[in-house]
């Protein structure tokens, strides 16, 4: 059974006045094995962040449903839905989106203060993560002190400190320079090899380079998907850049 | 660019900012309103044809100045305020290719149109009020309406001056303000990076010693001569500890606690004890002025209220009987014909005393240390003043109807207020033997009684003779080897005759060139609501004024809370916390804001009680149940208002931040 299971999912905005609608995700239907690393590309406006939004249980689908372990998120009752995103999902932002008024330790730590977990299992939890992210020596900054990937890589580490079952990242590198991008990949891949879900939203080639499989959405709906396989990354992301062209070109079903 | 544009740039910019302006303009109305209406009380006809309006007339001034000095202020931070929420939209104009000047000039349309409304619907309202507040003037006072109607041109014109060059100032700043940035800072705005505080321990453990110091003043001087200076001093040091205390000691505290980390992290401490770090940060001052500002409204309003409440009381104690005829260092001769003076002049009005008591005694200020005694006229120091009142044993006896034999250098000693230890009384190096200390004098208490405010001694001697050794010790060789005279009685008369008594007793005595004087209980009435009245009018006016600060400051720190608050509970509900929890942990936080600085003032209350009690000793108002009273309804009072206020604005707050 697939992790992460995505079955016609539509969703239809309606202005507050007019009545005028409009269609953000048409019939999007995919699934996410577990282990797998997964990219959803497209350009802007095809409806990533809505589709991701959806997944995070932040916003409801108009039709379709999302299972994730086999169970419906919208058979989650609302005052569940918190808990559930706390304690099974994950979350990377573009814009890092850390509590100015919290050290980078605190920020981390904050999922696990929700859940109400003792302080002690919060430090156990927190060591061999912030090893592994480099960010070990700067636990008691504040945002405003360090650099965007140093920022970044406490968010993931904020991501990881619940062990969710699937880590969603939005455009993860968008607000990182080139090194601080690569770095956060290769982390990625990293988390990954491990044994961690990754599903990353994202409009770099060569961040989708990264992934295991990359998806393509145009126009609210699944236009296409490749897989790495045993190709380089090199290749992989020549196919990835040719597939947008192709997609870019008006090569679509809708065309 | 030509000017209809600016006008409409203005307007709609206005528009824009409703949530923030209205208030500003309503705020600004009312200033107005009360400076014009205080100052139409100023130079109304009908307060210059009353008989103290010259006191009274100082009173308004003051109050003139307090409420112009106040507005002024309180608009200008407001201004502040309005300012740094619109750098941004400036920023804007100036990066789409407004030229700086351009940009003044949309700021001087826009200051002219809210000025001309401000001022012209102050005024209006002023107008409109005018009638009122004279009416309730006069109400409190106790006089007669009258239905006269004026708009004194003078009111109206220091009125539209200081209020026009209010706005120019705001003009100024803002014209500055957008003038020193840059259009990149402009866009930016407020949201930069910000530093976590400090802890500065020197100036919480300095906040918290100037708040002690000024409690310890407060609560342990007995004087009330003293006490008027001593408030200052208090006053001033509680000032600086609320601001250290608000500042430092508030974060110091809030550190100490983050570093238990058993108890700081569960949700609610978690999230409550760091953005109450940069809340008290970022609003410290704003709350210590609050804190301050309420305690300012309840103390004056309180002590107004009672003083006017017990006016009743002020003028029993002061006043024994009805009647009192007091003459000073006078002799046999002349008693004989003030008592006559007394008998012709109450016979005349058709009444006969009731209740008399008449006494003769010398009473002179002398510095007190132990059992000595130094004259006032050098060395004066008001904490070792003390009273000393002289009368002889056969006074004593005829008063008291006990006997009392003394002998030459002899004295009976009955404190009233004070200590003098050891058994003899060292008058300056003249000694009278204390043979008894007397525990009450019960017929004579209630006559000086009236408001003691030193340590007051009864000393019974022998005989005048003694008396005037004393005297010649304490006062020099040409102290005056006389006595003062005084009699009390009742008349069982109307008030009308009652005051036209004591004025014929007055003039007569006058005119039989006695040194001395008449007066009555309803005689003093008029003259005591005029004061206190007055001081409780002023009291309503400015315990509005600053209400009206309170709320103000209190409705822009929400919008500037909520603005700040937003992103950051964003972020918190995308990491899993729930709206309820976010709720929650924000109205902690609010709570713990706002009503931090109404608790801080009802403890500087309870800590000045004492020392106003001994200040409105000096008014004769010694009833403290009944100011205890007055003090809990007004703090009931503000605390339903302070609610009040919180419930409105916390809706404008929640509705940001969602």
């Amino acid at each position: 059974m697939a992790l992460l299971e995505v079955r016609n999912l539509k969703k239809v905005y309606t202005t507050r006045f007019g009545k005028q609608q409009v269609q953000a995700l048409a019939n999007v239907s995919f699934s996410v094995e577990e282990g797998e690393f997964v990219a959803i590309m497209g350009e802007s406006g095809s409806g990533k962040t809505t589709l991701l939004n959806i997944l995070a249980a932040l916003d409801q689908p108009t039709g379709g449903e999302v299972l994730l372990d086999g169970r419906a998120l919208s058979s989650i009752p609302e005052k569940e839905i918190a808990a559930f995103r706390r304690d099974r999902l994950g979350f990377v932002f573009q814009e890092f989106n850390l509590l100015d008024t919290f050290n980078l330790r605190d920020n981390i730590f904050l999922p696990l203060v929700l859940a109400g977990k003792p302080h002690r299992e919060m430090a156990a939890r927190l060591k061999p993560i912030a090893a592994a992210l480099g960010i070990a020596e700067i636990l008691g900054k504040f945002p405003y002190e360090v650099s965007g990937g140093q920022k970044q890589r406490a968010a993931v580490a904020r991501a990881l400190i619940t062990h969710p079952r699937i880590l969603l990242a939005d455009e993860p590198t968008g607000a990182l320079d080139s090194r601080s991008s690569d770095d956060l990949l290769r982390l990625f891949e990293e988390i990954n090899r491990q044994g961690q879900t990754i599903l990353m939203v994202t409009h770099s080639v060569k961040a989708a380079s990264h992934a295991g499989r990359v998806l393509f959405i145009k126009d609210g709906e699944v236009f296409h998907q490749i897989y790495k396989g045993s190709k380089t990354r090199h290749e992989f992301f020549q196919q990835i850049s040719d597939a947008l062209t192709v997609m870019a070109a008006g090569g679509g079903r809708h065309e | 660019m030509n000017s209809r544009l600016f006008l409409k740039l203005a307007v709609t910019n206005i528009r824009n900012h409703a949530q923030t302006y209205y208030p500003y303009v309503l705020a600004s109305s009312a200033a107005v309103m009360m400076f014009y209406d205080m100052l139409y009380l100023y130079f109304s006809r009908e307060i210059g044809g009353m008989a103290d309006s010259s006191a009274l007339r100082l009173m308004l001034a003051f109050g003139c100045i307090v409420i112009g000095v106040f507005s002024f202020i309180l608009l200008l931070y407001v201004n502040s305020f309005l300012i740094k929420r619109r750098k941004k939209e400036f920023g804007l104009f100036n990066v789409l290719g407004m030229e700086k000047k351009h940009i003044a000039r949309i700021m001087l349309t826009e200051t002219l149109m809210v000025a001309a409304l401000c001022i012209g619907l102050g005024l209006v309202a002023g107008i409109l009020f005018s009638k009122l507040a004279m009416l309730l003037l006069l109400n409190i006072l106790g006089l007669g309406a009258s239905f006269g109607f004026e708009v004194p041109l003078p009111a109206v014109a220091i009125t539209v001056i200081l209020f026009g060059a209010l706005f120019l100032i705001n003009l100024l700043y803002n014209v500055v303000q957008v003038r020193i940035s840059r259009p990149a800072e402009l866009l930016k705005g407020g949201n930069v990076g910000e530093k976590e505080p400090r802890t500065k321990w020197l100036m919480a453990l300095s906040g918290a010693a100037a708040l002690g110091a000024g409690y310890y003043i407060a609560l342990t001087t007995e004087s009330p001569l003293m006490a008027l200076n001593q408030f200052f001093i208090a006053v001033l040091l509680v000032m600086v500890g609320t601001y250290g205390l608000f500042t430092a000691g508030s974060i110091a505290i809030l550190k100490s606690l983050r570093k238990n980390k058993r108890f700081y992290y569960r949700t609610n401490p978690f999230i409550a004890i760091s953005g109450m770090i940069y809340r008290m940060k970022r609003n410290a001052a704003g709350l210590a002025s609050i804190c301050i500002l309420s305690a300012a409204v309840i103390i004056t309003l309180s002590s107004t209220v009672s003083l006017y409440a017990g006016l009743e009381d002020v003028l029993r104690t002061r006043y024994v009987r009805e009647i009192a005829v007091y003459a000073s260092e006078v002799s046999d001769e002349n008693i004989q014909h003030l008592e006559q003076i007394v008998a012709e002049e109450t016979k005349r009005a058709g009444i006969v005393p009731q209740n008399p008591v008449s006494l003769r005694s010398a009473s002179l200020i002398a510095m007190q240390e132990g059992n000595v005694f130094r004259g006032a006229r050098t060395n004066f120091r008001a904490q070792n003043a003390a009273m000393l009142l002289f009368m002889t044993a056969s006074e004593y006896s005829r008063f008291e109807g006990v006997r009392a034999d003394l002998a030459e250098g002899e004295a009976l000693v009955y404190a009233m207020k004070g200590e003098i230890p050891g058994d003899t009384l060292d008058l300056d190096g003249f000694a009278l033997r204390i043979r008894s200390r007397l525990d009450k004098m019960e017929s004579f208490a209630p006559i000086f009684a009236k408001g003691i405010m030193t340590k007051t001694y009864v000393v019974i001697t022998a005989d005048e003779r003694d008396i005037f050794r004393a005297r010649q010790a304490l006062e020099g060789a040409d102290a005056p080897k006389l006595l003062n005279y005084e009699y009390h009685f009742d008349t069982q008369a109307d008030r009308g005759t009652q005051v036209e008594l004591a004025a014929s007793l007055k003039q007569a005595i006058k005119g039989a060139s006695i040194d001395g004087h008449a007066d009555g209980r309803e005689a003093a009435r008029q003259s005591f609501m005029a004061i206190y009245g007055i001081l409780f009018f002023l009291g309503l006016f400015l315990g509005t004024l600053f209400l009206l600060g309170t709320v103000l400051i209190i409705y822009y720190k929400q919008i500037s809370e909520g603005y700040d608050d937003k992103d950051r509970f964003a972020i918190m509900q995308k990491v899993g916390l729930t709206r309820d929890e976010i709720k929650k942990a924000i109205r902690f936080q609010v709570l713990a804001v706002f009503f931090l600085p109404l608790v801080t003032a009802v403890c500087h209350i309870a800590a000045a009680f004492p020392v106003i009690t001994k200040l409105l000793a000096l008014f004769n108002m010694t009833n403290v149940p009944l100011f205890a009273l007055c003090t809990a309804l007004t703090i009931v009072a503000f605390a339903v208002c302070y609610t009040l206020i919180y419930a409105l604005t916390a809706r404008t707050y929640y509705r940001i931040v969602r």
